[in-house]
């Protein structure tokens, strides 16, 4: 496999599968459950740092990723039990503060390696194409889960919430037990893409899991569509490795990513998804658009 | 999904296409450093140092008759994007060997994709002490924080005889490491530490710690940091009334810092690579040709990256073939009069050099003294 | 001795995190919108007091400047960034500000370099004893002049017209559309005031490190969403109390729970806290 397509094009997928994987997870909450979420670096953090404790420790690999996914679902599971409290702009900024504060202790524990993170993490023993299979595998396994899920009664709950919360409540569906279990499946998933994060770069520190990535993560689902699993993917593996396409304007690469977010927002909020909807259905549209 | 992709082999070749036609008979070396994000500024300076070596050769011949190319690429210090650009180098790219221009989390995860792949790598002034341990290919032109932080004790409590200290400690793997070293050394120099603060890598204002410093009294501060938080720390301090010595590292090592602290700077000490009042024509050869390629003065980061690159320049000339581990051999065992002073390696990987001692009179850095201490700066060995 | 020093430190803290936050909470109050590119225009505040300040060699003119200039910069954002958008889902508003905000630091890296500028001479450095403590005149003028700003800001909003019609327009927008109010004005007037406030605190800022760099915004942008949602959101009394809580709070903090929790945590800490107690944050607001 690396002897054919080359390190760099397998190093470059590994990325972009891990962040399709990422972002899908976000997209469980934010796209399918309608809560914005502006911590998830945190819950890709529990899981990178759990993962990596135990297989440094001597754990196998498959045993550390799994533990590191129950870590972050957990965490998951008492902010998304916080978060019921809190709504819209003020869930918006209590992910923020929940981010900020993994950072923040994160930073202190001498025994997470402190400032000075994990290196050393060892190798998944799957070899460099073995690994990408793998993360590939993975990320097409949670796309199929979500499309799975979009289309349950689970999917149509959240739909409902994301929604109209309120109204969701008084046609009886139970919208916080549906919220916790989109904030753990999600959180969960993060802390997956987190372990497979840590063994591919194997050295975390601190600065990995700060407000930029939850962003990052976030960009992709919002230029996906928020919601939209097809338009999530693309989003995420383009937006993943434009850093390393946009190399040769290097001087202007943060600037354009910075842009696109906002162009994208200001000029077709429904995001990729929206925008090749509305191109194929233009007319149709225009029609059903008037209020 | 697979279309997809499909497609990506097919821009790679075309890259490959495209690449291979300009670069005929030309010797490549690898760069990563941030050109973008918060450590513009030390990716910038650490680029055009790293060029003005590459430049320098180029004009004596190149490397064995072949002009040698830098191919940087812009990591933004972050570890996820370095993992893909060294693979790019070296898979892509097929340089013979790399430099770090970039931070320690950057480095550190590069330099096992280096290791893995058989390619030498040298990190120019990242200083994390895991770097050189991915392996015998990765080695380093600058001090580890903790062989630093001993020199800083034994110019405050020696040199300058200060033995009551308060510690400012920038909350990250270098400003860290330089305490734990400076700490290590303090009772072997009779130094106490009467306080500790640390303080994070985005705090401007010090009003409070400046304040509990006023209430330690201290004879000296040995503060760790960056130009861009050192120089509003120094400031800050010196308003406030505090007049005792401050000692800074590498990390000052800047005009920026001077223009930052203003008449503050006067008299702060620094432990650092770059001795400005050099007699060596190597320093002040590559001091006087930065300021002319790059338009403001040199710094530590800029003799660092030039460094780096005339190890990996002199050790390809020396192995005289484009065979990595004759390369890697030939840095391991390489002798150098380079910017940052006479290097060798030891090994682990890790630079055997002299710490330079500045001060800041009338608006610039100058000679202080030099620490040549074999066996207090002697580095890891694993 | 140390304790009113360390307040004293807090309360300069505090009136920089005010002069950014009383304008991010005006628009909140306004708009609903998340306005985090705020902080980008606290950054612009600040370069071009320090170039102004440079090239003339007057901080008050730099000052003028900067809040006059920035002020216009804060109209324009609405004008082309946010009225368009208005009707969509606060996220849209919010990660589009996010995109924003970004953009406009690497702008001001791209333009003015990687290194930031300082001032060449720099004013108000000198030391003036106050109580017993040494302070930097830079740092009075960073209390006095939020003082007189915000000061300036409640006499604008209690008594005069333009002010009642603001407030009108705040508490209930269609009820002051109705009589006779031009809410597209007063959005503007938002806007422009807000915008010149984060401009002094950009000035201020420069005085108080000799810096200003194009990432100088981040901290202030996220720990100001903070401080407004502790205040009560679009509640500016609320805004204030929190600022200067948080700048005392952190400035003891520093010293005595720097083991334990990042400077720039405590703020979320405190906001994570006040919202499981009292959803509504901690001055509250008349649900409307």
């Amino acid at each position: 496999m690396v002897e054919i397509i080359g390190a760099y094009q397998v190093s470059l997928i590994t990325t972009m599968g891990i962040s399709v994987i990422l972002a899908l997870s976000l997209n469980l909450i934010t796209g399918f459950c309608g809560q914005i979420s502006l911590g998830h670096a945190a819950f890709i953090g529990a899981g990178a740092y759990g993962a990596a404790m135990l297989t440094t420790a001597g754990w196998p690999f498959a045993a550390g990723l799994a533990a590191g996914t129950a870590i972050a679902a957990v965490l998951g599971l008492v902010v998304g039990l916080a978060s019921l409290r809190v709504r819209h702009d003020f869930l918006a900024i209590t992910t923020m503060g929940v981010g900020f504060l993994f950072l923040g202790v994160v930073r202190q524990q001498e025994w997470l390696g402190g400032e000075m993170g994990i290196s050393s993490i060892p190798d998944a023993g799957l070899g460099k194409g073995g690994y990408m299979v793998l993360v590939v595998l993975i990320a097409a396994a949670i796309a199929l889960f979500s499309v799975h899920l979009k289309r349950s009664w689970m999917g149509y709950a959240f739909d409902a919430i994301a929604d109209d919360e309120d109204t969701a409540r008084m046609v009886g569906v139970d919208a916080a037990r549906y919220k916790l279990t989109a904030f753990a499946m999600g959180t969960g998933l993060a802390g997956l893409g987190g372990g497979l994060y840590a063994h591919d770069v194997k050295f975390i520190a601190p600065d990995s899991f700060g407000f930029i990535e939850s962003i990052t993560i976030l960009s992709m689902v919002v230029i996906g569509g928020i919601g939209p699993v097809w338009g999530v993917i693309v989003a995420a593996a383009v937006l993943s490795v434009l850093p390393f396409w946009f190399q040769f304007i290097e001087e202007y690469k943060l600037l354009l990513y910075g842009g696109l977010l906002f162009a994208v927002m200001r000029f077709s909020p429904g995001g990729l998804a929206g925008f090749v909807a509305g191109f194929v259905a233009k007319h149709k549209r225009r029609r059903a658009a008037a209020p | 999904m697979k279309s997809f992709f499909g497609k990506v082999p097919f821009l790679a070749l075309a890259g490959v296409l495209a690449a291979g036609a300009a670069a005929a008979d030309t010797v490549k070396i690898g760069f990563n450093a941030p050109l973008t994000g918060f450590a513009a500024a030390d990716g910038k300076s650490a680029n055009i140092g790293a060029q003005l070596a590459v430049d320098q050769a180029n004009a004596e011949g190149g490397i064995n008759g072949k002009q040698i190319e830098l191919v940087v690429y812009d990591d933004q210090a972050s570890p996820k994007n370095s993992v893909p650009i060294a693979n790019k180098l070296i898979g892509q790219d097929k340089v013979k060997i790399g430099i770090s221009g970039s931070y320690s989390g950057a480095t550190r995860a590069a330099a096992g994709v280096y290791q893995a792949a058989g390619i030498p790598y040298i990190s120019a002034y990242a200083v994390h002490p895991d770097i050189t341990r991915a392996g015998d290919y990765v080695f380093r032109t600058s001090f580890v924080g903790e062989v630093q932080g001993r020199a800083g004790a034994k110019l405050v409590g020696e040199t300058l005889g200060k033995k009551k200290v308060v510690l400012i400690v920038l909350k990250n793997d270098f400003g860290k490491s330089l305490a734990n070293g400076f700490k290590e050394k303090a009772a072997l120099f009779g130094i106490t530490v009467a306080g500790e603060y640390e303080y994070s890598i985005k705090d401007r204002q010090f009003g409070p710690i400046v304040s509990k410093v006023k209430a330690d009294a201290p004879e000296a501060i040995y503060a760790t940091g960056y130009f861009f938080t050192a120089g509003p720390l120094v400031n800050q301090l010196r308003a406030a009334g505090v007049t005792v010595p401050v000692i800074g590292q590498e990390g000052y090592d800047s005009q920026k810092f001077i223009e930052i602290a203003g008449a503050a700077a006067e008299g702060v000490v620094i432990t650092t690579s770059l001795d400005r009042d050099s007699k060596s024509p190597e320093t002040s050869g590559f001091i006087a040709a930065f300021e002319k390629k790059a338009g403001y003065k040199a710094d530590m980061v800029a003799a660092s990256g030039h460094t780096a690159a005339k190890v990996a320049i002199a050790a390809m000339r020396k192995a005289g073939t484009d065979d990595p581990k004759a390369i890697r051999d030939a840095i391991a065992s390489i002798t150098l009069q380079a910017s940052t002073g006479k290097i060798s390696f030891n090994k682990l990987g890790e630079v055997r050099k002299d710490v330079q001692v500045q001060v800041v009179r009338d608006g610039q850095w100058h000679h202080y003294s030099v620490i040549s201490d074999d066996k207090l700066l002697a580095p890891p060995e694993m | 001795m140390l304790a009113f020093e360390l307040f004293m430190q807090g309360l300069v803290q505090g009136s920089i995190y005010a002069l950014i936050a009383v304008g991010l909470t005006l628009v909140y109050g306004l708009l609903r919108i998340l306005h985090v590119a705020h902080a980008g225009l606290f950054t612009l505040g600040g370069y071009i007091g320090v170039l102004v300040t440079n090239a003339t060699g007057s901080l008050a003119l730099a000052l003028l400047t900067a809040m006059i200039a920035v002020g216009f910069v804060g109209m324009a954002l609405y004008r082309f960034c946010y009225q368009p958008i208005l009707d969509r889902p606060p996220y849209v508003a919010l990660i589009a500000s996010i995109g924003l905000f970004i953009a406009m630091e690497e702008i001001f890296r791209i333009i003015f370099g990687p290194y930031g500028l300082s001032y060449t001479a720099p004013p108000l450095q000198a030391p003036i004893i106050l109580l017993g403590m040494n302070l930097k005149a830079a740092e009075i003028l960073t209390m006095v002049g939020a003082l007189i700003l915000i000061g300036g800001l409640g006499v604008l909003a209690g008594r005069t017209r333009t002010g009642i019609a603001w407030r009108a327009t705040v508490k209930d927008p269609q009820m002051a559309e109705s009589f006779g109010i031009d809410i597209v004005k007063v959005r503007y007037l938002n806007f422009f005031i807000g915008s010149a406030l984060a401009a002094a605190a950009g000035v201020m800022v420069a005085l108080l490190n000799n810096l200003v760099e194009p990432t100088m915004g981040s901290v202030p942008s996220y720990k100001a969403l903070a401080i407004i949602v502790l205040g009560g959101l679009g509640n500016v009394r609320g805004t204030l109390i929190a600022s200067l809580a948080l700048g005392v709070i952190e400035s003891f903090g520093t010293i005595y729970l720097g083991f334990l929790l990042d400077r720039d945590a405590i703020a979320f800490a405190f906001l994570i806290l006040v919202l499981m107690i009292r959803p509504q944050g901690l001055v509250g607001r008349s649900n409307g």
